[in-house]
């Protein structure tokens, strides 16, 4: 990296692009404003889910990006390096549990995911924690519990979730091992900008809490970009596509399974409240209720954008391809017991 | 990876930066307006409401921090590209404040699953009958015969009309959403009303309706007493 110091003028172009974004701003507020109820039920109902999706998921992608921050500038680099040489068949599954300790949605977890491996975690380990946690933590098995109560199948949901997504997690994790961190994660810009920053709060130089806010903020706006293109997809997909026209295959063997899973991709709904929606497609079998509440978690509109943004070319591809057999394979199996 | 970072000798601030801090601090705006506003339920249920003031919390943390930091060494030019990257993310905080508020209409409830399968209040063959009962009886033979011993009850419910084609002109749907986190994951309740006056309630009004509930086939159906229009509730989804 180079370093040069030289005095340059501001120029005034500078400022253009800022005023002409704050002036599309304006104008998307006025029109909404002025066009209001008049827009149609499609409108509206697009902005409520576009809204809501992002209320929820903001929060968490923030927390997420604290939790990032924190280890990046206040986590010594030496705790990950002793961890960073633990042998990956024991890494990867301690990660993968990691997800019991850590009880945020999958928004949160690509962001801490990200900076462990930065950190020195070896990849896959990081992979596997970040789909595993969405899935294993504590809050989205009770609430999976609480969805299913009073049913017959609820012991086999809650722990087939929990089982199932621990191994197609793992799956994941076995298949990107082979690839060193620079080839797994997509190359960033702000990193370089991150790391001079952190070094001179390591040298002593300056305070750390600066760096701790320059990662906090990068993080946010990175993930936030992806995040609000995903839920514009998720919002329209669910605002023209009606739910229905999965019902024809509810009773077709293994295609009810592979529409669950479309469906939860297309929903992009927190893993926190999916096993609700789920619980509803009482026409659908134990199988693929159980598919759409693995899939979903670890793959949807809203996260793929999201990998896309974090991970290099090729990863999203992996995650959909591997979740999606390990998924089906494990709700035909489970099928076959309880269905 | 290989970079060029620009410094000066003096920390001055940094427009990106600025830039960056009042997104932040309109994110969590945005959120401290929802909460105290009650305008948060228009986009969560009751099991995800903390999120909304710990969102502020944290959205105001990281633009405190950020706007503490506003001055560096470092020369980061405004570029195009990060400009429109701080717009995309500040749009929704202008989608929320723009839009008139409002909640899921009988668009979203013909496009939306039904809450089949949904756990009722409880024990339907005692107690105040809810709308989310009256529901079940369509998908549980257990709720529907607790409910037909109780036929001819008064119960009294809030909700919008939903009219489909074909249906009698005094005849509708009073309809309702679950939503277990946000709106997302809305799940429609929906009831018949019958005997309700002609032609006067449009396609969307929130109303209350009283009267007798009785089986008809496989659901049950409010014989209207009364029909009266009512103001959308603060909190217009039913929560779980």
């Amino acid at each position: 990296m180079q370093t040069t110091t030289e005095a340059r003028p501001i120029a005034p172009g500078r400022w253009r692009a800022g005023l002409v974004v704050l002036a599309a701003l304006a104008a998307v507020g006025l029109a909404l404003r002025l066009v209001g109820e008049a827009g149609g039920p499609q409108l509206r109902t697009f902005v409520l889910v576009f809204s809501s999706l992002l209320i929820e998921a903001f929060p968490f992608i923030l927390l997420g990006a604290l939790v990032s921050g924190a280890i990046e500038v206040y986590v010594p680099a030496a705790a990950f390096a002793r961890l960073g040489r633990l042998p990956r068949g024991v890494q990867m599954p301690v990660a993968g549990l990691g997800g019991f300790a850590f009880p945020v949605c999958e928004c949160g977890s690509v962001p801490v995911a990200r900076r462990l491996a930065m950190k020195g975690m070896a990849p896959a380990a990081a992979v596997t924690f970040m789909l595993a946690a969405p899935i294993l933590n504590p809050v989205v098995l009770v609430s999976t519990a609480v969805a299913y109560r009073g049913r017959d199948v609820l012991w086999p949901m809650v722990l087939g979730r929990a089982g199932l997504g621990l191994v197609a997690a793992l799956v994941v994790g076995w298949i990107v091992s082979r690839q060193a961190r620079d080839e797994l994660l997509r190359a960033r810009p702000e990193d370089d900008h991150e790391h001079e920053e952190h070094r001179s709060a390591e040298g002593g130089r300056r305070r750390r809490w600066p760096a701790f806010f320059e990662h906090v903020t990068t993080d946010f706006i990175l993930l936030g970009k992806y995040l609000i293109i995903g839920a514009a997809v998720a919002a329209a997909l669910q605002t023209f596509v009606p739910q229905a026209v999965i019902g024809a295959v509810a009773e077709a063997p293994i295609l009810n399974i592979l529409a669950m899973m479309a469906l939860a991709g297309i929903l992009s709904l927190c893993s926190e409240s999916d096993a609700f929606v789920a619980a509803s497609f009482v026409q659908f079998g134990m199988g693929a209720q159980l598919a759409f509440l693995v899939f979903g978690p670890m793959v949807d509109a809203k996260l793929g954008f999201l990998y896309v943004g974090t991970f290099s070319r090729g990863f999203l591809r992996t995650v959909v391809v591997s979740v999606a057999a390990v998924t089906l394979a494990g709700a035909l199996w489970l099928e076959v017991f309880f269905g | 990876m290989t970079g060029v970072v620009e410094t000066r000798d003096r920390p001055r601030v940094g427009a990106m930066r600025v830039a960056q801090a009042a997104l932040l601090s309109a994110w969590a705006g945005l959120f401290w307006f929802l909460f105290f506003s009650g305008q948060s339920w228009l986009y969560v249920g009751a099991r995800t409401a903390w999120v909304v003031p710990t969102g502020g919390v944290v959205l105001s943390f990281a633009a405190l921090g950020r706007w503490l930091s506003v001055r560096t060494t470092r020369r980061e030019p405004v570029t195009s590209a990060r400009s429109w990257a701080l717009g995309l993310i500040a749009l929704p905080v202008v989608v929320v404040m723009a839009f008139p508020p409002s909640s899921l209409g009988s668009y979203a409830a013909d496009r939306r699953s039904a809450a089949l399968g949904f756990s009722a209040s409880g024990d339907a063959s005692e107690g105040e009958i809810t709308l989310v009962d009256l529901g079940a009886a369509l998908w549980s033979e257990e709720t529907a015969a607790a409910l037909a011993g109780r036929a001819g009850n008064e119960v009294s419910f809030i909700g919008f009309v939903t009219r489909r084609d074909g249906m009698p002109a005094d005849e509708f749907l009073l309809t309702r959403f679950i939503v277990s986190c946000c709106v997302a994951d809305a799940l429609s309740v929906q009831v018949r009303v019958v005997n309700a006056p002609a032609g006067r309630f449009e396609q969307d009004q929130w109303v209350e309706v009283d009267g007798a509930f009785y089986p008809l086939g496989d659901e049950m159906v409010v014989d209207a007493a009364r029909v009266r229009a009512v103001e959308r509730p603060e909190r217009p989804y039913l929560n779980v």
